[in-house]
């Protein structure tokens, strides 16, 4: 399955020449598979520097031109380091962005916590403006991305580095919605990114021993689709979330509100409690954290020993 | 109508006003009946706690009511003590944040030149506000940029030394590749000398005009710096100002 980031590019190229609104603007990452989009659409990308609060707060101004900016970089730089520049430039002022990470939660594992980005979720929900997306596949980020960009929205679509490899049909992506993956009733697990992967292989297990699993995937966090939620714990009455997200405020936080009020239910939560310290691959860290398949079927145990 | 809303920066308001309105008198294209005319220049308070000395100016040209400014930081007023750009005619930014109305100029600038319009850009900024980081940043991405339509007035009204120094600016702006020359702030001569010989164009080397001032210039108690800064004053010593004033 192609890469996220090779999407944005690609679908840059094919907005860019029919869209003169939409301006690039990048903190010095990506550049060369942006070129394409640099020559057809000269005049509108720009490899600005390494200053990813001022990238932001210039996109107000693009914005406020008229133009649609397309802001890329890192996802602690572009939303932790510059949350204040959102917050005001774009929430306080109602103008309308899109920033496009890489590298969150943990993909860039060899560089250390300060290339890691567990709370931009969380930052982004706050504003009523905001639009989240988490697209695990090329087509989702593809279909996302025209839905939204020219919206009055901060949009925020955080790419992860590797595709979660299940194939959609275009039908079935649209913002705001969720994706019934697979049916079941005697647990629910919620994933998003790249661990729809796991919880598929992990559904596939439990059905081997007999349990009945429910895989639900959202590729949009806001607005969040929380009556694919209850329909789905309704039956099942049993949720287990894995979300590559600070164990503190993210799609467990989603889930828990979609249910308030409705007994019987038991909630677990596969996330990230603190600093991501150590490294390795990728795979490395998911395994240390239990983003893997052993790791949901150890917590599934809690109900089902 | 700071002393009603016990709200306000007197002395910042007045080492700006002078520069202010002259733009705003000679310089700037606006229509303030049709504050949005696509054509307009721009001018971004980015010092935005100096904002009383804007809001007099607008109210001056026609962008706001006498009743605006009445109604200053009251409830249902649309002028507090920073600039909103949601509801006030005129103002192009929402500042208060140092540091954030500069790198909005500049996008702007360069937002106005991709589209080929010829709109002018004026940051006004504080030299205390030149402490922050993306003041610099955006002083290089200008640059490079050559974002010819772009000006920067930098208020040297000595804030910065109180604190952390900032000057020489203009060899600072001309060190990032800025063309910069210092005037006095408050001579009308001095501004219309600079303002009428800028001479913009959408490509070139932006431009910093740095404007020596003095905080709370014009009445002699407010002057420099001190308690004043964001101090209210007593009915007695408004009649004082008021009366330096006249």
């Amino acid at each position: 399955m192609k890469k996220l980031r090779l999407q944005f590019a690609d679908t840059m190229l094919e907005l860019g020449p029919h869209d003169p609104k939409l301006v690039v603007m990048v903190g010095d990452i990506s550049h060369g598979i942006l070129q394409p989009f640099a020559k057809a659409c000269p005049g509108r990308y720009y490899n600005v520097g390494i200053c990813e609060p001022t990238i932001v707060n210039m996109a107000a101004g693009i914005s406020k031109s008229g133009l649609i900016p397309v802001v890329h970089t890192i996802a602690p730089f572009i939303i932790e380091r510059a949350y204040e520049q959102i917050k005001l430039d774009f929430g306080y002022q109602n103008l309308p962005i899109n920033l496009i990470s890489v590298g969150g939660a943990f993909d860039y594992s060899q560089l250390g916590c300060s290339h890691h980005c567990y709370t931009d979720v969380s930052l982004i929900s706050h504003f009523a403006r905001g639009r989240i997306f988490y697209p695990g596949s090329p087509l989702e980020f593809d279909l996302l991305f025209k839905e939204a960009y020219a919206q009055n929205t901060i949009n925020y679509f955080k790419l992860p580095e590797v595709p979660h490899g299940v194939e959609f049909q275009p039908s079935q992506i649209k913002m705001g919605k969720g994706i019934r993956v697979r049916e079941g009733r005697d647990l629910t697990l919620v994933s998003i990114g790249t661990q729809l992967k796991n919880a598929v292989s992990a559904s596939e297990t439990l059905q081997s021993q007999g349990l009945s699993c429910e895989v639900l995937y959202f590729p949009t966090l806001k607005p969040f689709d929380s009556d694919l939620v209850r329909e789905s714990v309704r039956k099942t009455k049993r949720v287990l979330v894995i979300e590559e997200l600070s164990a503190h405020d993210g799609v467990f936080n989603l889930v828990l509100r979609a249910t308030a009020g409705r007994e019987g239910i038991q909630y677990e939560q596969i996330a990230i409690p603190d600093f991501v310290h150590g490294y390795g691959t990728y795979e490395d860290l998911c395994k240390r954290l239990g983003f893997c398949v052993e790791g949901i079927l150890q917590r599934a145990k809690v109900w089902f020993p | 109508m700071v002393t009603r809303a016990r709200e306000g920066h007197i002395p910042s308001s007045f080492s700006i006003v002078d520069v202010v309105h002259h733009l705003y008198a000679k310089v700037l294209s606006y229509d303030a009946k049709n504050p949005q005319w696509p054509d307009r220049d721009f001018f971004i308070l980015s010092k935005g706690h100096g904002c009383a000395g804007l809001y007099v100016v607008l109210e001056k040209f026609g962008f706001i009511s006498k009743a605006d400014l009445e109604n200053y930081s009251q409830p249902g007023g649309i002028l507090g003590g920073h600039p909103d750009v949601t509801c006030v005619p005129g103002v192009e930014a929402s500042t208060g944040s140092l540091g954030h109305g500069f790198p909005t100029a500049v996008g702007l600038a360069l937002g106005l030149r991709i589209q080929n319009r010829k709109n002018r850009v004026f940051a006004l900024l504080g030299d205390g506000e030149c402490n922050e980081g993306t003041i610099w940043e955006s002083a290089l991405v200008a640059a490079k940029q050559q974002l010819g339509n772009l000006v920067a007035i930098i208020d040297l009204n000595g804030s910065a030394a109180q604190i952390l120094p900032v000057d020489p600016l203009v060899e600072k702006w001309k060190a990032f590749g800025w063309e910069a020359q210092e005037i006095d702030g408050h001579s009308a001569a001095d501004l219309e000398r600079v303002f009428s010989t800028l001479h913009l164009s959408p490509v070139g080397a932006p431009r910093a005009v740095i404007a020596r001032t003095l905080k709370g210039k014009g009445v002699a108690m407010l002057e420099g710096h001190g308690m004043w800064h964001h101090k209210i004053p007593n009915d007695e010593e408004l009649r004082s100002i008021l009366k330096e004033l006249s």
